[in-house]
């Protein structure tokens, strides 16, 4: 499926990409995310393809807003059957309630369900319409962070069950990088889409890169390349070994970067033998701070970088702030973002 | 002391109350209940209060109701204009409002030709009594009516739309069931409002007689003691309504909280 869709109130949007089973439409807070959901829906006046002109509830929809938006005063069944039609409405209705493994909360009310079951009813409530397209908006951004993964999960169950293409909006680049596809919307007009281990590990503009999650983005210099994208660097810690996502790296400067996950803490009691011979940089370690099941590491050198280790990992090294550190750049995961612009011809 | 000052907001409150409900005590105390009878002719007064001011509501809460959910919903250069033209009626001295809608629906004026060119006169009938009546309360439904809607969140409504149905679907489904407490609200306003209206109605329909004339006409012809009884026969047909209302919004408290509801 694919959507073509021009929004020029309240932002200047201009989205054209593929939709593709389940679907991510990441971006930052307020780029735009659910004002092109809610255009798709016809709830914002905008041009384009599906549905071009008809009223709302002509559109053959599912669509999840964020916070689920359960009528309050109907129970969790009369909020799915809400979209049926017919005398056995309400059995139907049971039905898509037991698909969401809620058979027993029937006759709840909205304010005495859980975030996740209001999000699993919103979601049968979405199927009772018989939708050709779900749209998700944030689905689990109003969830407890512990949750978020386990109502995610069940969500995609009952999706990939529905067997319904599904475009789900999110900021959150963990939940992005579960979908089949993942579109990148950014400045009003969508900047890169494709499969998200590809659009994780190849952003196409530095921007792009930093949405993403690409904590470490300094500039270079391209020293040589080769046709499979391979090249070489000039940059504060010396000659790197890079990559570029599609064929020959451009020439002059250009920005590069590496994902704090992929950095390599060398050990610092380590045979220098076994150490990788390139793509090595030393420096001091000025920070340790938790983050979630991970340990964050500053190491200040000719550059900043900046670590993501699991704790277990960290946990055996006994690291001390002022240490001196080595940590190793696989070349495969160091990434060439682009050209910044800059002494492109070798003869400027 | 923080612990004390619900009391003491409690002990306003009643104070307050019981200030405004003083007057009733005079009625209390001042009714002849020994020679409690009604003077001939109030029973016809109350059948036309209560029949013609039910027609108004009517009228009152079909016109009044679109209205009030173009200005919750819609946003249009000028709305400040109209919310505040739309006071102008209860801005109107009673009295004065009589005269002016005496001089366009009376008999020289030029709704009011038109109308008696249909047939209908619109000075001392049921029609110019209803009419009357929906000058007197119509502003006052509306703004509340208009609180009320602005209260239902609007992506509900919208959800409702993406879910299949068509606004008028949606206004019935959705707005209406989140808003008919406001809404009842302020239909039971409206409705002391046109039932104890005496001054426009005194210019414009002095007949057929409503309660609140009868009750002129008897203290000029049958002195004070005939008002009381006629003034029971009010509180006893005017006051229901409001007090279902009070009475249904105190039992829905503890069932949801839906606007808390995860919207």
């Amino acid at each position: 499926m694919r959507v073509d869709y021009r929004i020029e109130r309240p932002a200047c949007i201009e989205a054209h990409f593929e939709l593709r089973g389940l679907t991510a439409l990441a971006g930052r807070s307020g780029a735009g995310k659910t004002t092109l959901l809610r255009a798709i829906c016809g709830l914002v006046p905008a041009t384009g393809e599906p549905y071009a002109g008809l009223p709302p509830e002509r559109r053959r929809i599912g669509f999840l807003p964020q916070d689920s938006a359960l009528f309050p005063h109907l129970t969790a069944l009369g909020n799915i059957a809400y979209p049926l039609r017919g005398p056995d409405r309400l059995e139907r209705a049971r039905e898509l309630l037991g698909r969401v493994r809620l058979a027993g909360l029937a006759e709840r009310y909205p304010a005495e369900l859980s975030g996740g079951q209001a999000q699993r009813v919103a979601l049968a409530r979405a199927l009772a319409r018989d939708p050709e397209l779900l749209l998700l908006d944030e689905p689990t951004s109003a969830l407890e962070p512990g949750l978020r993964d386990a109502v995610f999960e069940e969500l995609r169950a009952v999706i990939e069950q529905a067997r319904l293409p599904a475009l789900v909006a999110t900021h959150d680049s963990h939940l992005a990088q579960q979908c089949d596809w993942l579109a990148v919307l950014d400045g009003g007009r969508i900047v890169q889409e494709g499969p998200p281990e590809e659009v994780f590990s190849r952003p196409a503009t530095e921007s792009l890169a930093r949405l993403l999650g690409f904590r470490n983005i300094f500039g270079g210099r391209v020293a040589r390349t080769a046709p499979d994208g391979e090249a070489l660097l000039d940059t504060a810690c010396g000659s790197l070994r890079a990559r570029w996502a599609g064929g020959r790296a451009p020439a002059g400067e250009v920005s590069w970067g590496i994902r704090g996950e992929d950095v390599q803490l060398l050990p610092p009691r380590q045979d220098p033998v076994a150490r990788p011979s390139e793509n090595v940089v030393e420096g001091v370690l000025r920070s340790i701070r938790r983050q979630g099941l991970a340990v964050a590491l500053r190491v200040e050198g000719p550059v900043t970088l900046d670590l993501l280790l699991p704790r277990h990992v960290c946990e055996g090294l006994q690291l001390a702030v002022d240490q001196r550190l080595a940590v190793h750049l696989p070349p495969q995961y160091v990434r060439i973002l682009g050209s910044t612009g800059r002494n492109n011809h070798p003869a400027d | 002391m923080s612990r004390l000052r619900p009391q003491w907001t409690l002990v306003l409150a009643l104070a307050w109350l019981a200030f405004l409900l003083l007057p009733v005590t005079a009625l209390v105390t001042h009714t002849p209940w020994r020679h409690f009878a009604l003077a001939s002719g109030d029973l016809a007064a109350l059948r036309v209060s209560l029949v013609y001011t039910a027609v108004a509501m009517v009228i009152v809460v079909a016109f009044g109701t679109p209205l009030a959910w173009v200005l919750a919903r819609r946003r249009f250069r000028g709305r400040a204009w109209v919310e505040g033209l739309l006071l102008v009626p209860l801005l109107t001295p009673p009295l004065a409002l009589g005269i002016l809608l005496t001089t366009l629906y009376g008999p020289y004026g030029w709704l009011g030709g038109w109308f008696s060119g249909l047939g209908v006169s619109l000075t001392n009938t049921a029609p110019a009594f209803v009419l009357a009546q929906v000058y007197a309360s119509a502003p006052y439904y509306v703004v509340g009516a208009r609180a009320a809607i602005e209260g239902v969140t609007p992506e509900l409504e919208q959800l409702g739309r993406t879910l299949g149905d068509s606004p008028w679907r949606v206004f019935r489904r959705v707005t209406l069931p989140l808003s008919w407490l406001g809404l009842a609200a302020a239909l039971s306003i409206a409705w002391v409002r046109a039932l104890g209206e005496f001054g426009v109605v005194l210019v414009m329909a002095y007949y057929p007689q409503g309660i609140p004339v009868k009750l002129w006409v008897n203290l000029q012809d049958f002195g004070l003691p005939s008002v009381y009884p006629l003034l029971w026969l009010f509180f006893l047909v005017g006051l229901p309504l409001p007090l279902l209302l009070g009475l249904l919004a105190w039992r829905r408290r503890p069932q949801a909280r839906p606007d808390a509801a995860g919207v």
